[in-house]
């Protein structure tokens, strides 16, 4: 390390992240050298509880992986054990997932835009954008009951059905979003300083953004075509006309933008899913005791963050033998690193924002030994007597 | 014997328009600006305290009183004790030589001018001071980036402040006020063409300077766009951030006598002080006109985003630098024809 270089620690704890984790940057008066990412401050043992509880329970608990792609979690969940017990959902069904899907897509990009602006010194921006989004939210509300966790899938179909007259609210509902979406966009398009803190702002190459696996907005702000509703349609997405959205730009602008655009494709989807909804049951009723057949299912689902993925093997029983989430965030810190370096401290906070990180969702834990590159799980109990030993040891 | 001038005197600098008027005023205009943005962003604001939440600033600077006081043990503790003192005596020294009441300020005498532009430099140095001495790495980048925003913005205040020195002649405060005065009762009394158009060309140079100074003076106070040494979301409020209790609440005293005291330097300035058109009394003017400048700094800071600081120096030396030099010319070539 250089006499002038010194480390800044950006977290734990620290304005620009909403929730724990550490980045190291190193720097070297306003220029970043290097940085490095550590992990795992918010673990909560989600996966090992699932295998104690059953089906149904586990989709509560997987509901609340993450406060704002919610829906995202439990319609993969729902996907992932529907797979495996061979269940055909209802059409409605599907079309009243996809609406709550695209609605808290409109919601989580709305809530990211306001963030990217608090970030970059815009306040006004971000009260204004955040006062829209509670048009969206009132419309989840109106059609799940809840403003956070909506509880809309449940295994079998969805729990509440969409009436004529909350289709005409959530119509009205889109229009404002619309009008204001379109509004944001110009302004994001004309006001210089923003294109001043985004444009050439923490790059990330489309052969690096291959590389370090980046799904989601992410990858799609550095050209790369790949969004799961399109490469892999699950739902009744096949059959939904709606266009990919990609910016070329590698930058925080390309970031921006990219969400801007797809708030106003999930505006259309929401609009096309309320025109065609058939008419029928919303669900299937299954018994909440139900086993499931021995099987290994994965599910992918395109969350507001990029690609999500479920993973469930069941040996017959009435709960998981082993549950894995793969949350779009763990593909996209790694790119965090690469688009830090060679920036300035003023940029940390908006790269950082930039990936739309979710630590509750990305948090898992496992150990490498990097000497000797040997890997290995430890439960709770074994990392919590191994931390009792350790202080025991060392203080 | 105590005379009753010497006690008009005292009353002066403790009570009107001395230290304890001005400290309510800077909470007072410390409320217009936090209700203003608030209003700008679509927000309420401060609303519980005290009629629409006009106590708030100073139930805040209460309760920071009465929390804890933490000097960290890295730190300078003697620069880390006196420079809030230092910020919030420089403000209130600079307020001394505004005119309020009258055309003539309480300390005046010419060259007060280079004094006060002075004084406004002896706070980013303490700034510096106060990030480098909490030996926290937040605030040596803060201090670092106060003194590196300083080398940009100072030539176009001293620039633009000097303006209307050169028309007045004078290079004190009250001076420059006066001529204010005198040049609009002058005008009023012979409105001739010729000197209508001579007016209409000055007051037009002059609001190129008021500009310059405006922008110049929201990078003194650290405000959006040019809040780049606190930056909360980048380095968790910057220099400031080792300071709690009773040092943080003097530092935010200080911070809010420093928004009137640019107000009050741009409202002498510029705008003529205390002096108006109408008979209502000096210090009303005062009042109104440094409310006014006030919610022009509430307003600017509500449009931008914040610069990063390679950018800002940039700007100030491409942008603000050759228009004030620009300003500058046109003054004296209106001096030479006057």
């Amino acid at each position: 390390m250089k006499e002038t270089e010194f480390i800044i620690p950006v977290g734990p704890q620290h304005p620009a992240l909403k929730e724990p984790e550490k980045f190291l940057i190193k720097v070297d008066g306003e220029y970043v050298v290097d940085a490095d990412v550590r992990m795992g401050y918010n673990h909560r043992g989600i996966e090992k509880a699932m295998e104690s509880r059953t089906y149904l329970q586990g989709l509560y608990l997987v509901e609340r992986i993450c406060g704002i792609c919610s829906c995202a979690h439990t319609t993969c969940y729902t996907q992932c054990i529907e797979e495996a017990m061979g269940l055909e959902i209802p059409e409605r069904a599907k079309y009243i997932r996809v609406i709550t899907a695209e609605l808290e897509r409109i919601h989580s990009h709305l809530l990211w835009l306001g963030i990217a602006a608090h970030e970059v010194g815009f306040d006004t921006l971000f009260f204004y954008i955040w006062r829209d989004r509670e048009v969206v939210m009132d419309l989840l509300e109106l059609i799940s009951g809840n403003r956070v966790h909506y509880a809309m899938p449940t295994i079998g179909g969805v729990r509440r059905d969409i009436p004529p007259e909350k289709v005409n609210e959530i119509k009205k509902g889109c229009n404002v979003l619309e009008k204001r979406t379109k509004y944001y966009k110009e302004l994001i398009l004309n006001e210089k300083t923003i294109h001043n803190r985004g444009d050439g702002v923490g790059v990330l190459t489309p052969k690096e953004a291959v590389a370090l696996c980046t799904v989601g907005p992410v990858a799609r702000a550095s050209g790369i075509n790949t969004d799961v509703r399109a490469d892999d349609p699950y739902l009744v997405y096949d059959e939904i006309p709606f266009n990919v959205i990609t910016y070329d730009g590698c930058d925080v602008t390309s970031r921006i933008l990219v969400r801007v655009d797809e708030v106003l494709e999930s505006i259309n989807i929401v609009r096309y899913c309320l025109d065609h909804m058939p008419d029928g049951p919303i669900r299937k009723v299954v018994s909440p005791l139900m086993r499931v057949p021995e099987a290994e299912v994965v599910s992918l689902v395109e969350a507001p963050r990029g690609e999500l993925i479920h993973y469930t093997r069941s040996n017959g029983g009435m709960k998981p033998y082993r549950h894995k989430v793969r949350a779009p965030t763990l593909g996209n810190i790694l790119a965090v690193c690469e688009m830090l370096k060679g920036g300035y401290i003023a940029d940390v906070p908006i790269v950082i924002a930039g990936i739309d990180p979710c630590l509750c969702c990305a948090d898992r834990i496992a150990f490498v030994d990097v000497n000797t590159d040997k890997r290995w799980v430890w439960t709770d109990e074994q990392l919590r007597r191994y931390g009792v030993k350790w202080y025991q040891q060392n203080s | 014997m105590v005379s009753t001038e010497l006690i008009i005197k005292i009353g002066q600098i403790l009570v009107f328009p001395g230290f304890l008027f001005l400290i309510f005023y800077a909470l007072f205009a410390e409320w217009v600006d936090r209700k203003f943005f608030a209003r700008l962003q679509n927000r309420i604001g401060p609303l519980h305290t005290g009629w629409k939440g006009i106590l708030q600033p100073l139930a805040d600077l209460i309760k920071l009183l009465a929390k804890e006081d933490i000097t960290p043990e890295a730190a300078d503790s003697v620069v880390f004790a006196t420079v809030p003192i230092i910020l919030f005596a420089i403000p209130l020294t600079v307020m001394f030589m505004v005119p309020i009441i009258g055309p003539k300020a309480y300390i005046s005498f010419e060259g007060d001018l280079i004094v006060i532009l002075f004084l406004f430099t002896l706070t980013v140095l303490s700034v510096f001071m106060a990030g480098w001495g909490s030996l926290n790495r937040f605030g040596t980048v803060g201090g670092l980036r106060t003194s590196l925003q300083m080398l940009s913005y100072e030539i176009p205040m001293g620039v633009a402040a000097v303006g209307p020195a050169i028309l007045a002649k004078s290079l004190s405060l009250s001076g420059i006020v006066a001529w204010q005065g005198r040049s609009m009762s002058l005008f009023l009394e012979n409105p001739t063409e010729f000197s209508l158009a001579l007016g209409i060309a000055k007051a037009s140079v002059l609001a190129l300077g008021f500009g310059i100074f405006t922008i110049c003076m929201l990078a003194e106070l650290e405000k959006v766009p040019f809040d780049i040494p606190e930056a909360e979301t980048e380095i968790v409020g910057g220099w400031q951030v080792e300071y709690s209790g009773k040092k943080l609440a003097l530092l935010r005293l200080g911070g809010d006598i420093k928004l009137v005291a640019a107000s009050a330097l741009m409202t002498s300035l510029f705008l003529g002080g205390p002096l108006g058109p109408w008979p209502i009394p000096p210090a009303l003017w005062f009042l109104l006109k440094t409310i006014l400048c006030v919610m022009i700094i509430s307003n600017l800071r509500a449009l931008f985003a914040r610069y990063r600081i390679d950018q800002m120096i940039n700007w100030m030396w491409k942008n603000l630098v050759p228009l004030s030099l620009l300003y500058i010319l046109a003054i004296e070539l209106m001096a030479v024809l006057m």
